[in-house]
């Protein structure tokens, strides 16, 4: 990634911080000058560019750069800061973007960590936080806020519906495998809870240690002991292939079959599972193998930038940041308080189906897909098996001015 | 003994003005930059009583440090007023190396390291996975003290009150290494057999100086929680206090003034590099090995020599 | 259930012998040396990576032999051109520079290799399970155990039977006196610092088809390679393997009895083998 790409008038403000560069300012002052006066909208793009993430907050920027290309706009400018997926470097980010580089809505956070982090000092200075992966059901629950938007999911939103539609294929008994950390509880607790209400049996489970575990043979073997009809696991980036290779070596597919929150067999990490994926069935709000017109335009123009890849989740989440953002704008909103106002009312059909904002927690209300890993002419794919329809989660909490 | 020669001390008033200077001219992100520089130096510092001077080189500081951050945050909680808050947080600090000094006080060199690695890790581990803690998501809503001439929710006011701390430690410090106690942290490091004949326990000469430095840890704690309004144990992993070894290296170890130095130098490298790359790791570790490269006395370290054999 | 706990004690040695290649090489420089390679993680990571690459190229048996070959002449150029210099400096520089060849590998491998973590196939001779002792076994993880017990053979030969291992055991025990009675012990030192280069390297490449290859690697896998080392005692071979499967069962066992605890588990174990024996728990032959 590049960081010159960002536009004219970041430059000016980080000139003009620095009395040496004096004169390329004055250069860059009259560039500014030159364009329209009206007031522009300024973006901060809230992303890890190293550390753990590093990959996933490319793919959000690519999808949001991608929506702001497509509509042609000239007035809004993009700075970018990195987030490390660490919570206090993702605090201080926050602060710089909205304190002085005087951002008019921030769009990002990958880590539910750095999305706490920022929750209160975002909503203190009332600055529009679209949320762009972030899925901590709190979020949108007991700690929503007018100023946070989410248009990727929740944690909730993805798991409850796995629960009960697994429960309708009558699968009475689950084990359940997921990292030890809030997000893996949130997901792990979410499904238990919404199979158990279906009359289905959660045998056992186990959290791994988070970070650090990368051989999930002893937690494989705990799984087959259980005897449990079916497993159940939430893993994602390096985990995620590990687990299912693993999986697969120790033949356990054809004992207990694989269920997933989608990201264990996301596009992302598809390419190096391989055929060990065959057969993993997943939950997810968008799969590239969707078949609508306006998925077909869009992987086609994603595809002219990036050949031979298939957008992930995360471009899409990225790229409808971007929508929702250009939605409100053309409502004629100008400034954070309108912004933070005109989002929740953006409403459309995008990439992954339609999408709207549950005025009551600000958290999407979108499609939620199941699906079954297949092998395809051109190596692995996603088979559609069910669409559960506009998903909307409770407000679990959240109780909005 | 440690010796505040005029060197030393022209380097750190030096040093604290620029700080405040930069904090009071430089905008916004340059206040938070320096609240940052802050809350590393005073760790640093603290890790160099220690390590610098008692040869304990720890790997918990880190760990210890978010002792005395989720002490202040849970006293906030619990209705206590800020400034009894951060004695709270120091003093858990404090009683935390207290009890890893005492139980790793027969480890040597690299057994005590990895003895510090084995408890800060414990720390770690049992606060991440802690949901009365907040676990991995953290906890926010954390108070800023009074001060009664300034506004501290104010970003300058803090950078300047932060700035306020690293004078304070830094002393603490040099009192601590000059008081009668510190100078025999001190001798059992640098002589144990002779300590030990004149009947010093070594243990307890150990146990006390690691038990001053982590306090002083504490201080870094309390004010990284009152910086950020928000903490996690993201600051206690082990390679958090890897990173503030390194900073001491960097900036010179045993001289007090080093870390303070390698704090600033470490961040404005960051943040600096940063700006225009991803892969800004990649600038520092070059930065590391060439100071090894030019003599591996740390960046003070190497100055004093350098001025010793020009002016001494 | 003994199907459990045959199958537990199948991970274990299959999680030993990997962190038995990892920690050789750590556990021999730090004895002959005192140098605590903080890098070697970084070693381990790039054997991983470069395996994948080689193996997309030309296979994974040829990857399993260039990758270490590769490695070790990473681990022979970096002692020539730093590490030998930085090795008689003492403590602190080591900590500096290691940390600082921590960060360049890993952004290099960012930048070579990308953000998604990649993996190997495993070849089709070691696909499948082995069926024996009532479980069925994935034949490559017994490829692995095999590995880690012929390396650890060889090795221990080398040390214990031959006249280099002689000289070997001799700096370990006292550098000074080795030098006295001839042995070139800054010779010796580059060939063993290869040498546990290239054990990293191996240690890599084997892991790659099971744990995936990421940047993260380099300090995940350096945490337990240290455990490894101070519990096995420095500069020991057999210590070395001793403390392998002690970690691995610690890990292995604790997930299974008690996973409530095992993030924590490890560093218990190592925190009381410490003051128990300040020395580490196999004190094995240490020059100070």
């Amino acid at each position: 990634m590049d960081r010159r790409e960002s536009s004219q008038y970041h430059r000016v403000e980080d000139c003009t911080k620095d009395p040496l560069m004096n004169r390329y300012c004055i250069a860059c002052l009259l560039a500014a000058v030159a364009l329209p006066a009206a007031a522009d909208t300024k973006v901060g793009l809230l992303l890890p560019a190293s550390g753990n993430y590093a990959a996933l907050g490319q793919d959000i920027e690519d999808g949001f750069r991608m929506a702001i290309a497509e509509s042609g706009r000239s007035d809004i400018e993009i700075v970018e800061a990195d987030t490390e997926a660490d919570p206090q470097t993702g605090l201080t980010m926050a602060r710089k973007l909205v304190m002085q580089d005087e951002a008019d809505v921030l769009v990002g956070v990958v880590s539910s960590a750095v999305l706490g982090a920022v929750r209160n000092f975002v909503h203190q200075s009332q600055v529009p936080l679209i949320v762009a992966n972030a899925g901590n059901s709190d979020a949108t629950g007991k700690d929503c806020s007018a100023y946070i938007t989410r248009v990727s999911f929740s944690n909730d939103q993805l798991n409850r519906p796995m629960g009960e539609w697994m429960a309708a294929q009558g699968i009475s008994s689950v084990y359940t495998l997921a990292p030890d950390y809030a997000a893996g509880q949130q997901m792990i607790g979410a499904f238990s809870a919404a199979f158990e209400a279906a009359g289905g049996d959660i045998v056992g489970g186990e959290f791994t240690p988070f970070g650090k575990t990368e051989d999930f043979g002893p937690y494989l073997a705990k799984a087959q002991a259980s005897g449990a009809e079916a497993l159940y696991v939430f893993y994602g980036g390096a985990d995620a292939i590990s687990f299912v290779r693993q999986y697969d070596s120790f033949g356990l597919a054809e004992e207990m079959p694989l269920y997933s929150v989608g990201f264990l067999t996301a596009p992302l990490y598809l390419r190096e599972q391989g055929k060990a994926a065959t057969g993993v069935i997943g939950a997810l709000h968008y799969l590239p193998s969707l078949e609508s017109p306006e998925n077909d335009t869009f992987v086609a123009a994603y595809q002219a930038e990036h050949p031979d890849t298939l957008p992930s989740e995360y471009v899409v989440a990225g790229y409808d940041a971007g929508r929702l953002l250009l939605g409100a704008l053309e409502e004629g909103v100008e400034g954070r308080e309108a912004l933070a106002n005109a989002l929740p009312n953006v409403s459309y059909t995008g990439p992954r189906g339609p999408l709207k904002i549950d005025p009551a927690t600000n958290n999407i209300v979108q499609n939620v897909y199941v699906f079954e890993t297949v092998e395809g002419d051109e190596g692995m794919t996603h088979k559609l098996l069910d669409t559960v329809e506009a998903v909307q989660d409770a407000p679990n909490g959240c109780a909005m001015p | 003994m440690f010796r505040l020669n005029p060197l030393r001390l022209a380097t750190f008033v030096l040093l604290v003005i620029s700080l405040a200077l930069y904090a009071g001219f430089g905008g916004f992100f340059a206040r938070e930059i320096v609240a940052e520089i802050a809350i590393l130096a005073v760790l640093a510092i603290a890790l160099d009583v220690a390590a610098g001077f008692g040869g304990m080189v720890s790997l918990a500081h880190g760990a210890i440090m978010g002792v005395g951050a989720y002490v202040y945050a849970l006293a906030g909680q619990n209705g206590m007023t800020p400034w009894p808050a951060a004695a709270s947080g120091i003093a858990a600090a404090g009683l935390t190396g207290a009890l890893i000094g005492v139980v790793t006080g027969r480890t040597q060199g690299v057994y005590f390291i990895m003895a510090t690695l084995a408890f800060g890790q414990m720390i770690w581990a049992l606060t991440f996975s802690a949901d009365w803690l907040g676990g991995d998501n953290g906890l926010g809503g954390i108070m800023r003290p009074s001060l009664p001439f300034s506004d501290l929710t104010d970003p300058l006011s803090f950078a300047l009150y932060a700035i306020a701390v690293i004078v304070i430690v830094f002393g603490l410090a040099t009192l601590f290494l000059r008081s009668a106690l510190g100078r025999t942290f001190e001798a059992v490091h640098e002589n144990p057999q002779r300590a030990a004949s004149l009947g010093l326990s070594l243990i307890r000469v150990r146990t006390i100086g690691f038990a001053a430095s982590s306090a002083l840890a504490g201080f870094a704690g309390v004010l990284a929680a009152q910086h950020m309004q928000f903490i996690s144990p993201a600051m206690m992993v082990w390679t958090a206090s890897g990173e503030v070894l390194v900073v001491l290296i960097l900036g010179g170890i045993g001289t007090l003034v080093g870390p303070a130095l390698g704090a600033t130098v470490f961040v404005t490298l960051k943040y600096w590099s940063a700006g225009w790359t991803d892969h800004w790791h990649l600038i520092i570790g070059a930065v590391l090995i060439a100071v090894v490269l030019a003599g591996g006395h740390g960046i003070y370290g190497q100055f004093e020599r350098w001025y010793r054999h020009a002016f001494g | 259930m003994t199907t459990f706990w045959i199958l537990q004690t199948l991970n274990t040695l299959q999680y030993a012998a990997l962190l038995f290649l990892i920690a050789a090489g750590l556990s021999v420089s730090f004895g002959l040396m005192g140098f605590v390679n903080l890098a070697h993680g970084a070693l381990y990571m790039l054997g991983a990576f470069i395996g994948v690459t080689l193996s997309v190229q030309a296979g994974f048996w040829a990857a399993l032999f260039l990758a270490p070959v590769t490695v070790g002449a990473i681990g022979l150029i970096l002692y020539l051109g730093l590490l030998g210099r930085v090795a008689r400096l003492g403590p602190m520089p080591q900590v500096l520079v290691s940390f600082g060849l921590v960060f360049i590998a890993t952004e290099i491998v960012r930048i070579l290799w990308g953000d998604v973590p990649l993996s190997i196939d495993i070849p089709s001779a070691l696909r499948g399970r082995l069926d024996m002792l009532s479980v069925s076994y994935p034949l490559y993880r017994l490829f692995v155990i095999a590995i880690g017990a012929v390396v650890s053979l060889l090795l221990w030969l080398g040390v214990n039977r031959t006249g280099l291992g002689a000289a070997l055991r001799a700096s370990v025990e006292n550098r000074t006196m080795a030098r006295a009675i001839g042995i070139d012990t800054d010779r010796l030192f580059l060939w063993v610092f290869t040498l546990g280069a290239a054990l990293a390297g191996l240690g890599g490449v084997v892991a790659a088809p099971i744990t995936s290859a990421s940047a993260g690697m380099a300090v995940s896998a350096l945490v337990p390679a240290l455990i490894v080392t101070v519990i096995g005692g420095m500069g020991s071979i057999s210590g070395t393997a001793a403390g392998a499967l002690v970690v691995a069962a610690i890990e292995v066992f604790g997930a299974a009895i008690w996973p409530a605890a095992s993030s924590v588990l490890i560093y218990a174990a190592l925190a009381a083998a410490l003051i128990w024996r300040p020395q580490g728990l196999f004190k094995g032959a240490v020059s100070h």
